[in-house]
């Protein structure tokens, strides 16, 4: 064993002070995480003033633990109340819900929490073998090939719909993208569509929309006079502890023994999407559901258990994958890795090819870390599971307001701006409503987050090539990217058509 | 009779918890408004300001990232804050820039400026397997390009793009020759460079400097007087015999119309910090280039920037640089002609279809597991919302919060007094959570909380 690895044994097992920080770090997590509104970015945030009277070790434990609770703990509103609590849980809210509804919520969220553990333990393995490798990579990404793994990623949403329902998907995402190009272009530095109202420059911000189209309209679906007397949000379920962990560990195991390859490939994916920067946790656990979803010919509670499992994998696995080209190139790979930069910078480290040979000790020190997050999760993701099953055991009519004052203070909170919190009103409305004829919500909000990046890149790469189109599929990454996007397009666009001809035997 | 007593006891309680009025400045928490995103340069130096303001006044300091629209929404909100000083604002060199190119009236004559802090000089970058090796190569690869080269850094029309364009134009180079990829951000721009996507990046030191130290790429020369204390290696481009130099700056500033003793108390907190070791070490290892004015200093400054960067802004090569290939509605004719397309399919398919079977089968599904939304309750809940919304700034969060939740407590038929417990529970429970704990600033309201 070479000298850094057993320095930083000590650095990470060996002090008292960093399992007490890692401890603490985690139940900060787990809390940011599961409010709708406040994001894993914005824990590490809040965070970064403390982060200058630590050592790095310490710091970047309290970072790396924070993030991967937050993410988990996104799943928690998302399962309990169809509010995602991070981007990274939109993907699969309504299928979720829909499980809650049948009383699944903690088996569900048990599984949910180990695929987690094991996405990240996964991703961990391969920043450990593969970092410096992989992160060549990220060269082979120009402009224009991020505008093609957009376009797949947007693909992703409609796949995730099921049979004929599926124009409403690209209905509902044609809105969202929509809704995204309100606002100040960012390519152009024009307004459109802001009607001279310099609250709408920044345009519809995504996060109080999800919380709106989510949570303020599944408030809106509950709302009925008959029924609030007694209802209780459907819990049936009484499962003892003991039993949810048991099952969560055996979820887990027939998962891994049942389908390793692609429990394996999800998380695989996971942390390559994680690894672009510009692509991240909320893109991983899309493009994984979608995976999962393509190739299932009818839904059943299980087909969606183990889609909903590979989706949690992926963004966990995307956490670790995010490292990579931070640690390489010193490039974030997502908003939290350009906070990690920095707070290393403070401390006179500086992230780059040099640090695996300079700071040999802290890099592996960063890898232990890392598998001490995903395992202190554990315990504490199921404390809160079982401590979050109360919320859905308190009646409705208790329950609701209180749903609705955390939306407001939740979408509030992220700019503090009341015009976020008009606007997750209006979301709610709109989200209402969609629902109530049967359009999914979930492509609504992928297109407002890739909308402006996809047009962005779009317009990139038409400006590199001149104006000429050519220049889309003129790089051999591109041109392979380009072609799986037209496959799927052309797919989708198939099924379509053969709906629109009259079948003869319905 | 209970529910009289339950009210009262709720008023009560809610008054008991408001602390004291203000006898001496500052009273309450101060927000500070940092226009770009959490994670970026300005970020750090905010939260930093935050962290030693903090220390010094007594009272917590707050950062809120109001970003969007390219500091637009930040730089408003702070210039339009209420003057009672108790919010502040990171400004950037886009408070310059805005104005001249029509995205908003405010101008650092809206503001009060306090102080200075920082200065980053932009410099230019290659990768270390380009030919180039000082900015005079550039400049004659320029003149004689074939083809147009490729540059980023930032947005069109950002400070980076004004630095290279207004290099250019300096020494009389064709700025045809140049074509700027607009990308957001000078990360994304130098990943684009290692992808082979643009031939030469304009940043400051600090966002490059790891690349800079992996040896990926090579910095050509940096825009400044002297030479950059984080890179003391890279040549100025005064030393390369480029008259020409160019940087953004970050200070912080007040709203016009605060009380001169509140700008004096902020001042001298201001002087204090910026004479820190504290501050100096954090800055030096951060990259960035200390540069302290104070006051009025500070705002001739900033009328000397200004009229630069409108002479800089304003000339032809520099508009006709800020064309897109395609106009701002091109995108979205596409998506609207979509829209309409996919909608006429499923028109056709609802219709030719009646009922599809899925549908109705989860319709079916749907009913027996729920009974129908009562619409009056919704609409009661919205409007609700919407008298919170413009209630809240003036009465506060916590006499808007209460009277929301307690609305719609009564409009499910709550009993009065299980309504008013779950109010006196909830409502600073949720102001304690956001405002003390995650450092949110809920509006403060008539409570002066």
């Amino acid at each position: 064993m070479s000298e850094p690895f057993v320095q930083a044994l000590h650095d990470v097992f060996g002090r008292p002070d960093v399992w007490l920080i890692v401890f603490l770090s985690a139940c900060y997590g787990i809390f940011v995480g599961s409010i709708p509104g406040l994001t894993a970015t914005m824990a590490v945030a809040l965070f970064v003033p403390m982060a200058y009277w630590l050592d790095p070790v310490a710091a970047v434990a309290a970072i790396v633990t924070m993030v991967a609770c937050a993410i988990f703990a996104g799943d928690l509103p998302t399962v309990f109340l169809r509010i995602p609590g991070t981007p990274a849980s939109a993907a699969y809210a309504d299928e979720a819900y829909r499980l809650t509804k049948k009383g699944q919520a903690q088996r569900l969220l048990g599984i949910a929490l180990t695929c987690s553990v094991f996405g990240g333990l996964l991703g961990t393995v391969v920043l450990m073998l593969l970092g410096s490798q992989l992160a060549r990579v990220a060269q082979w990404f120009s402009v224009t090939e991020y505008f093609w793994l957009y376009l797949i990623g947007l693909s992703c949403a409609v796949l995730v719909s099921s049979g004929n329902a599926r124009w409403k998907a690209m209905l509902s995402l044609v809105l969202g993208l929509l809704l995204a190009t309100v606002g100040l272009s960012a390519v152009h530095v024009q307004p459109r569509f802001t009607f001279g109202w310099p609250s709408l420059y920044q345009g519809i911000s995504f996060i109080p929309a999800m919380i709106g189209l989510f949570g303020l309209s599944e408030v809106f679906a509950n709302l009925s006079a008959q029924e609030n007397q007694t209802d209780q949000i459907q819990n049936g379920e009484t499962t003892s502890f003991g039993r949810l962990i048991s099952e969560a560990f055996s979820g887990l195991a027939t998962r891994l023994k049942q389908r390793p390859v692609g429990s394996t490939q999800a998380g695989l994916l996971g942390v390559l999407i994680g690894m672009l920067p510009g692509a991240g946790a909320d893109i991983a656990a899309w493009v994984a559901f979608a995976a999962a979803k393509k190739n299932v010919a009818e839904e059943s509670d299980e087909e969606s258990i183990r889609a909903i499992g590979d989706a949690t994998t992926a963004n966990s696995a995307a956490l670790a994958g995010g490292w990579i080209p931070a640690l390489v190139f010193g490039i974030p790979g997502d908003s939290v890795t350009a906070i990690v930069i920095g707070v290393l910078m403070m401390k006179n480290v500086t992230p780059g090819p040099a640090i695996f040979e300079d700071q040999a000790a802290l890099v592996y020190s960063i890898y232990l870390v890392f598998l001490l997050a995903n395992l202190i999760m554990l315990p504490i993701g199921f404390l809160a599971i079982r401590l979050g099953g109360f919320i859905v055991s308190i009646p409705k009519r208790y329950l609701l307001p209180v749903i609705v004052l955390f939306c407001v203070t939740g979408s509030y909170a992220l700019n503090g701006s009341l015009f976020d919190v008009g606007t997750m009103l209006v979301m709610g409305i709109a989200g209402w409503g969609l629902s109530r004829h049967k359009f999914p919500l979930g492509p609504v909000v992928l297109g407002l987050v890739l909308g402006g990046p996809l047009e962005e890149r779009f317009i990139q790469s038409l400006t590199a090539s001149g104006g000429n189109p050519v220049g889309l599929v003129n790089r051999p990454v591109a041109a392979i990217l380009a072609v799986v996007a037209v496959i799927i397009t052309t797919g989708i666009v198939r099924t379509m058509v053969r709906e629109l001809k009259p079948d003869p035997s319905v | 009779m209970s529910r009289i007593a339950a009210i009262c006891s709720l008023i009560a309680c809610l008054t008991l918890s408001s602390c004291g009025r203000e006898q001496q400045w500052p009273a309450r928490p101060i927000t500070l408004i940092c226009p770009w995103s959490a994670g970026g340069g300005t970020d750090r130096v905010s939260r930093q300001m935050a962290v030693q303001l903090e220390a010094e006044l007594g009272v917590p300091v707050n950062v809120v990232n109001a970003t969007g629209g390219g500091g637009v929404t930040g730089h408003t909100r702070g210039a339009t804050a209420v003057p009672d000083g108790y919010t502040l604002t990171m400004a950037t060199v886009e408070l310059n820039m805005l104005h001249w190119r029509g995205l908003c009236p405010i101008t650092p004559r809206s503001f009060r400026p306090l102080t200075k802090l920082n200065e980053d000089s932009a410099a230019i970058f290659v990768l270390n397997s380009s030919p180039w090796s000082s900015v005079g190569d550039v400049e004659s690869a320029v003149q004689n390009a074939d083809q147009p080269l490729k540059a980023s850094g930032t947005a069109a029309g950002g400070i980076w793009h004004l630095a290279l364009a207004g290099w250019f134009s300096s020494r009389n180079l064709p700025t045809e020759n140049v074509t700027w990829i607009s990308i957001n951000g000078s990360a994304p721009s130098l990943q684009e460079l290692m992808a082979g996507g643009v031939d030469v990046v304009c940043c400051s030191i600090p966002e490059a400097q790891s690349l800079l130290d992996a040896g990926e790429i090579r910095c050509l020369g940096v825009m400044s007087d002297e030479r950059c204390p984080a890179a003391p290696d890279v040549p100025t481009f005064k030393e390369q015999g480029v008259d020409w130099s160019m940087g953004g700056w970050r200070g912080l500033m007040y709203p016009k119309g605060v009380p001169e003793d509140r700008v004096g108390v902020m001042q001298s907190a201001l002087a204090k910090i910026t004479r820190s070791d504290e501050f100096k070490e954090f800055m030096t290892n951060a990259g960035f280039n200390v540069s302290v004015i104070q006051g009025e200093e500070f705002g001739e400054f900033l009328d000397t920037a200004d009229e630069d960067f409108g002479r800089i802004l304003n000339q032809p090569g520099m508009k006709q640089q800020q064309k897109a290939p395609v106009g701002r509605y091109f995108v979205p004719g596409i998506l609207g002609a979509l829209g309409v397309l996919i909608g006429l399919v499923g028109f056709v398919l609802s219709r030719r279809a009646g009922s599809p079977l899925v549908e109705g089968e989860s319709v079916a599904t749907r009913s027996e597991t729920e009974s129908p939304t009562d619409a009056r309750l919704v609409v009661g809940f919205i409007v609700a919302i919407l008298l919170f919304l413009i209630a809240c700034q003036t009465v506060g969060y916590v006499i808007a919060g209460s009277a929301l939740l307690l609305a719609m407590l009564l409009m499910l038929k709550t009993r009065v007094s299980w309504a008013a417990l779950i109010v006196v529970v909830a409502v600073p429970g949720l102001y304690q959570l956001f405002a003390g704990v995650l450092g949110v600033p809920l509006p403060w309201g008539w409570l002066g909380w």
